[in-house]
């Protein structure tokens, strides 16, 4: 067995019924790990990922071809599965989805509460067809009774609602937002976790399962501690910007170039003495306004200003080194494009390359792949994602046996179909503009030659 | 009832954030975690908030949280008498989670090739900063650090000021669950094929593993992403009104004429704020319009109202606000746990409901060698005299 590098979820089939990030980014990564995916969409009501805008971009900044199959998040977002398009208000598309539920281990949806019960496909409708069927339900505030429970909900506004924005913000200031869609990806990853425990359940007891998520309360446990200290000490938290609650100094501070940001922390009086005599100012180790943690806490602005008129003249990485060298915690803040340079992630094959079938207009590029590493189970994304209602034969007529007859009636009511029925592409406004207007930082001329050393030497090939 | 992960053996080395928390939640659904700490305690028992500000050991709630639902003992595991219990420990374990740097398993003879050869069906989950190898795996990690190599620092804050990092403690919270995911797979498979392996997980990964939309920007057309403007962004990012915060976004079941019949405001229908997802030229004046629509309401009229015309709205919630929400409390998530220092604790519990093996009630997180008794003596066959001389020994 040890020599045949087996994939934990080889001969697993998952029906992906879900939309936008968090189920479908499950999906993909139950595909790295052998799954086979079906991701299930309606003719009519295609995932929001294909149609660019916010959600993504189209490759070269152009809107051309099939543009549904070659917006760039729904070809992350869906690699390695195959695709079915299925209109689900229909009565006769939900009979076949119940078929296909009878043949498949895991489903996966995210539709608000109400939908998939009014549709008759709630777990306790998909037990009947399959007992041991391990269902999950993504929504905002979950199912069940709860007053939010019918509220529709995405992770940007989730993100205040769940508590992270209280206590997220430069000192002083109000709330904020941190990055993007954050609690999608911590939905993501428990589904994930529960998959493979669900799965594993089932391989001992015979027993399915119902997943339900909520992303708003699984945000909320990842401020566990802030809700604690309410609940026992009633203090409500607050926002400390880039500090630590002991560790001094510790931030983001200004380095060499246009917008390049380095980050460190010193945990020790050793580290603070280490960074004095890096900085050239070993009189700050006797500086009384510095010595020990609780006064370098106090005169953290004081020392912020220090550490920036050292930081701002050397390169971030060169500083990462430096400070490394001593044992001291320290990073660069790497944009999307040093992600794609930096040598570390590229020694770990963080991206991955992706290599598309000519007609769908996109060449190779590279993509993330995944945050872990299995010594004996070497994960891998499996392939493009797939064009809309590629694999509609092979699925309704191979695996469910639908006749040819029928099949062309499915066609024709547009029941199934290989382009979108409604909805246009967002037209993304030039990147020169987008620049001027403050939405984009840059432009790199030079990133075909950056992707082409990504690609091993290929270049992105359309 | 056997839990999801019911019959799993797991030893917990970890000494962090992340690596407690997937501890906690394997123990959450079903596994026997044994918290293995060394004799001085781990180092989250040094971390706040404590209970009632008491910086006590046994009074860290941090500690408590991350460590619910666990058994604990003591184990020094640099002496030679460690090492040879904690071997016999995992020859029976399914699974060890660590979270020390990459060569200290191995300088104590504790690597995943040695541990294998014990115990084939062993997975060995270890987070850390960087992974296990590569260029910087050696380096020292911190949150912020992940948060600035993760890429997503360089998006968040305003451009005016230095990217800015996530409250609490994020990066460690997604390792966790990154950690949690790998290891149910993992175990999954174990299942199958009786084998264990090793799991690799990076800190700084999971926190770039975010970053969907912004890499393939990069790779897709060549663009750089950098932080907001702080003036004409106040849709779509918290905007004041009367007592708090809220936040707007376009999408689901509204559409523009819902935005503007539910701010009240008529001239958001003209085309310059209908198409502001095309264009920043009006990013300004939109602003204004919204913030003044909302400056006298109430954060929890707007919410509701909002929620109720199917519009994607939130509100920024603070600790207070979430101990005493009726949808967390609807959902079960908060369970009471009596901890026999701190007494009765409502704590955040439940991650996820699964509808054939409810959330068990759990147990307090452990006493400082609380089980050394139980595992050491009952479970293994040491006797009562072995035990005092291996904590005279300061071995556990």
């Amino acid at each position: 067995m040890s020599e045949m590098k087996r994939l934990p979820l080889e001969g697993i089939r998952v029906l992906d019924s879900s939309y936008i990030f968090s189920l479908p980014y499950t999906g993909a990564l139950l595909a790295d790990m052998g799954a086979e995916v079906i991701k299930v969409e309606g003719p009519g009501r295609t995932d929001p990922t294909r149609f660019g805008g916010l959600f993504g971009s189209f490759p070269e900044n152009e809107v051309s071809g099939d543009w549904w199959d070659r917006c760039s998040t729904y070809n992350l977002l869906n690699r390695g599965k195959f695709s079915l398009t299925l209109d689900l208000t229909d009565a006769g598309a939900r009979d076949l989805f119940r078929e296909m539920v009878s043949i498949s281990d895991v489903v996966m949806e995210n539709y608000t509460p109400r939908v998939m019960r009014d549709w008759g496909l709630d777990y306790r409708s998909l037990r009947k067809v399959r007992p041991d069927i391990i269902m999950v339900s993504n929504t905002g505030y979950g199912h069940g009774e709860g007053p939010y429970s019918g509220y529709p909900a995405q992770a940007t506004t989730l993100e205040a609602t769940h508590g992270l924005c209280w206590i997220t913000g430069y000192p002083g200031g109000p709330p904020s937002r941190a990055g993007s869609s954050y609690v999608d990806f911590l939905s993501t990853w428990t589904a994930l976790f529960a998959i493979g425990a669900a799965l594993r359940h089932r391989s001992r007891t015979g027993q399915g399962q119902w997943i339900d998520l909520a992303m708003y309360q699984i945000g909320a446990m990842a401020i566990s501690e802030y809700i604690l200290d309410y609940t026992v000490n009633g203090r409500l938290g607050q926002r400390m910007g880039n500090r630590h609650t002991f560790r001094a100094p510790q931030g983001c501070y200004r380095s060499a170039g246009e917008d390049e940001w380095v980050t460190l922390s010193v945990g020790s009086d050793e580290q603070w003495q280490s960074l004095c005599e890096l900085m050239g100012q070993p009189g700050l180790i006797q500086d009384p306004r510095f010595d020990g943690a609780l006064s370098r806490f106090q005169n953290h602005d004081e020392l912020d200003s220090i550490l920036n008129q050292w930081t701002e003249r050397y390169d971030k990485y060169q500083l990462m080194e430096t400070l490394q060298s001593a044992g001291i915690p320290s990073g660069p803040v790497l944009n999307n494009k040093d992600t794609h340079l930096d040598p570390h992630l590229r020694a770990r094959e963080f991206l991955e390359n992706v290599t598309f079938p000519e007609e769908r207009g996109i060449g190779t590029r590279p993509f993330i792949g995944r945050p872990y590493k299995f010594s004996k189970s070497p994960l891998e994304i499996k392939g493009p994602a797939p064009a809309l209602g590629q694999h509609n034969e092979r699925v309704l007529m191979e695996l469910l046996g639908v006749s040819e007859e029928k099949y062309l009636v499915l066609e024709q009511q547009a029941i199934t179909g290989n382009a979108p029925v409604t909805g246009e592409p967002v037209f993304p406004a030039p990147i020169g503009r987008q620049i001027e207007e403050g939405r984009l930082g840059g432009w790199d001329p030079d990133y075909a030659e950056v992707l082409k050393d990504c690609l091993g030497g290929r270049g992105v090939d359309r | 009832m056997e839990g999801l992960l019911g019959g799993v053996r797991v030893l917990d080395l970890s000494q962090d954030i992340a690596g407690s928390f997937c501890a906690r939640l394997l123990a959450d659904y079903g596994a026997e975690v044994v918290k293995v700490e060394p004799p001085g305690g781990a180092a989250l028992r040094r971390m706040g908030p404590f209970y009632k500000d008491d910086p006590h050991p046994e009074k860290s709630l941090l500690f408590f949280v991350l460590n619910l639902n666990k058994l604990g003992v003591t184990l020094n595991i640099e002496s030679e008498g460690g090492r040879k219990i904690l071997k016999e420990l995992a020859r029976d374990a399914d699974v060890i989670v660590e979270t020390y740097k990459p060569s200290y398993m191995s300088s104590l003879d504790l690597a995943y090739d040695q541990l294998e050869k014990l115990n084939p069906g062993l997975v060995l989950t270890s987070i850390t900063p960087f992974g296990q190898y590569g260029p910087y795996s050696r380096y020292e990690g911190e949150e912020i650090v992940s948060y600035a190599m993760g890429a997503i620092m360089s998006i968040s804050g305003t451009r005016d000021r230095a990217p800015l990092k996530h409250g609490g403690f994020q990066a460690q919270y997604e390792a966790g669950l990154n950690a949690a995911a790998a290891t149910s797979m993992a175990l999954f498979l174990q299942g199958m094929t009786g084998e264990g392996q090793h799991l690799d997980i990076s800190t700084t990964e999971c926190v770039g593993s975010t970053m969907i939309a912004n890499q393939t920007l990069y790779s897709f057309t060549g663009a750089t992403q950098t932080r907001r403007s702080p003036e004409g962004s106040a849709f779509g990012h918290p905007m004041p009104c009367a007592d708090g915060w809220v936040i707007a976004q376009t999408g689901a079941g509204a559409d523009w004429n819902h935005m503007a019949r539910f701010f009240d405001r008529p001239q958001l229908l003209e085309p310059r704020f209908v198409e502001q997802a095309r264009s920043a030229e009006y990013d300004q004046e939109l602003d204004a319009v919204l913030l003044d629509a909302i400056k006298d309401r109430g954060k929890r009229d707007l919410f509701r109202t909002a929620s109720e015309m199917r519009m994607l709205f939130g509100l920024v919630q603070t600790p207070e606000d979430l101990a005493h929400c009726p949808q967390l409390k609807a959902r079960g998530f908060f369970r009471e746990v009596d901890h026999p220092v701190m007494g009765k604790l409502m704590v955040p519990a439940v991650l996820f409901n699964s509808s054939q093996t409810p959330y068990q009630p759990g147990r307090p997180a452990p006493l400082l060698g609380q089980h050394n008794l139980a595992t050491y003596r009952d479970r293994m066959g040491y006797t009562g005299a072995d035990l005092v001389q291996l904590r005279q020994l300061d071995i556990i």
